[in-house]
């Protein structure tokens, strides 16, 4: 058991996507955190640097 | 565009840097990025933990399936088993190709497997047995391949006889017949299986420190107690098993390029056919061509300049473009 007490031993559910494209619901979460990840990147500022001269 | 502004556009982008500087500490960027996932590592491990699943045993299989794995042991006998029919690198046969490339075949039998004696005779002989499991054994050992092959095909048959609309097998409805000691080996393989032996039995054969578990994979792979498990857990390659991970995690995102092949219709056949029999030969070979795309987009017109239609880079450099500007013909 974990600390958020969620058993996690059942097999995921599925979700169809399109056609014979289907995704378990827990890969789909990692996409999406991947997807927003990458347009995170894209789009979010570049830190500014202290020593910048 | 000519050659002529291809080369000002070259030099344009090539032109030294007159702009401000900034100290980068590489050493740093990777201690930092190295902290932050080991920090996520821990707190990921226990808020979610892991799959944490008991061993497939034989043990398991022939209490939960002792028909099947009965059977199974028949077929081992009888040569018509999958382990017995895969071909390279186990046995001789073709296996898998594509066309005239029979891959399978050019890596030639390097792990030798017999499924008669390493996954039956073999083990049956390494521990003290009942009366007619001996007397099963000496008569299997004295007779001719010719016969034993009789013996084990005629019994295979009558055994899949038996099965239902479901597929399940009724050893008590097995015709009568002459299958000679073959009944036997199979009713001690099963009480082996059941007492935990077979399981020892099988690890036994090879190095003191044995790791090599291909026997144990491939008789279980023979029958349906693994195949089964795996259904139920999405592990199968039609429900990308390849990329998953046991029960609700998620999997192995990364090997959805290779993964997504196996979704196709054509690769998983239930009714098999050329493709689905061949999919991990035609799969490879896809894959292959894709790896040499990509290691050759440099030179591929069109694929090539895909950044400069798709500028998705100036969005992360929006601040340089925005203060030293675009070439412009």
């Amino acid at each position: 058991m974990n600390l958020l007490g969620i058993d996690l031993n059942q097999p995921a559910t599925y979700k169809d996507i399109w056609e014979w494209v289907s995704v378990s619901v827990p890969n789909l979460i990692v996409i999406i955190i991947m997807g927003a990840l990458f347009v995170g990147a894209l789009l979010l500022p570049f830190p500014k640097g202290k020593d910048e001269s | 565009m000519t050659s002529a502004v291809r080369k000002e556009r070259n030099a344009f982008y090539a032109r030294t840097w007159g702009g401000k500087n900034r100290h980068y500490d590489i050493f740093k960027e990777g201690a930092i990025a190295l902290a932050v996932t080991a920090i996520l590592v821990v707190a990921l491990s226990a808020l979610f933990s892991s799959p944490d699943d008991p061993p497939l045993t034989f043990k398991g299989w022939a209490q939960s399936a002792p028909e099947n794995f009965y059977a199974t042991a028949v077929q081992q006998l009888a040569g018509t088993s999958g382990t017995a029919t895969y071909g390279p690198p186990y046995n001789e046969g073709d296996g898998i190709s594509v066309g005239p490339l029979t891959l399978q075949k050019w890596g030639g039998v390097t792990h030798p497997v017999d499924s008669v004696n390493d996954l039956v005779i073999t083990p049956l002989s390494s521990q003290v047995e009942p009366s007619n499991v001996t007397a099963a054994l000496r008569a299997w050992n004295a007779a001719a391949p010719d016969q034993q092959t009789t013996w084990a095909t005629a019994y295979d048959e009558a055994v899949q006889a038996t099965a239902d609309d479901n597929g399940d097998l009724h050893l008590d409805a097995v015709t009568k017949g002459d299958y000679g000691p073959v009944p036997d080996l199979a009713t001690g393989l099963l009480a082996m299986a059941n007492s935990g032996a077979y399981d020892n039995a099988m690890t036994a054969q090879g190095q003191f420190f044995q790791t090599d578990q291909t026997k144990q994979l491939l008789m279980m792979g023979d029958g349906s107690y693994m195949d089964g498990i795996a259904t139920e857990k999405n592990l199968q390659g039609n429900t990308w098993g390849m990329m998953n991970e046991a029960g609700s995690w998620p999997g192995q995102i990364w090997l959805a390029f290779w993964s997504v092949w196996y979704q196709l219709p054509m690769f998983n056949n239930a009714d098999g056919g050329t493709l689905t029999d061949n999919a991990d030969a035609i799969i490879f070979f896809i894959l292959m061509a894709l790896i040499l795309l990509f290691i050759l987009v440099p030179w591929i017109p069109g694929v090539r300049d895909l950044p400069r239609w798709i500028p998705l880079h100036r969005l992360v450099w929006k601040d340089y473009y925005k203060k030293y500007g675009r070439f412009t013909a």
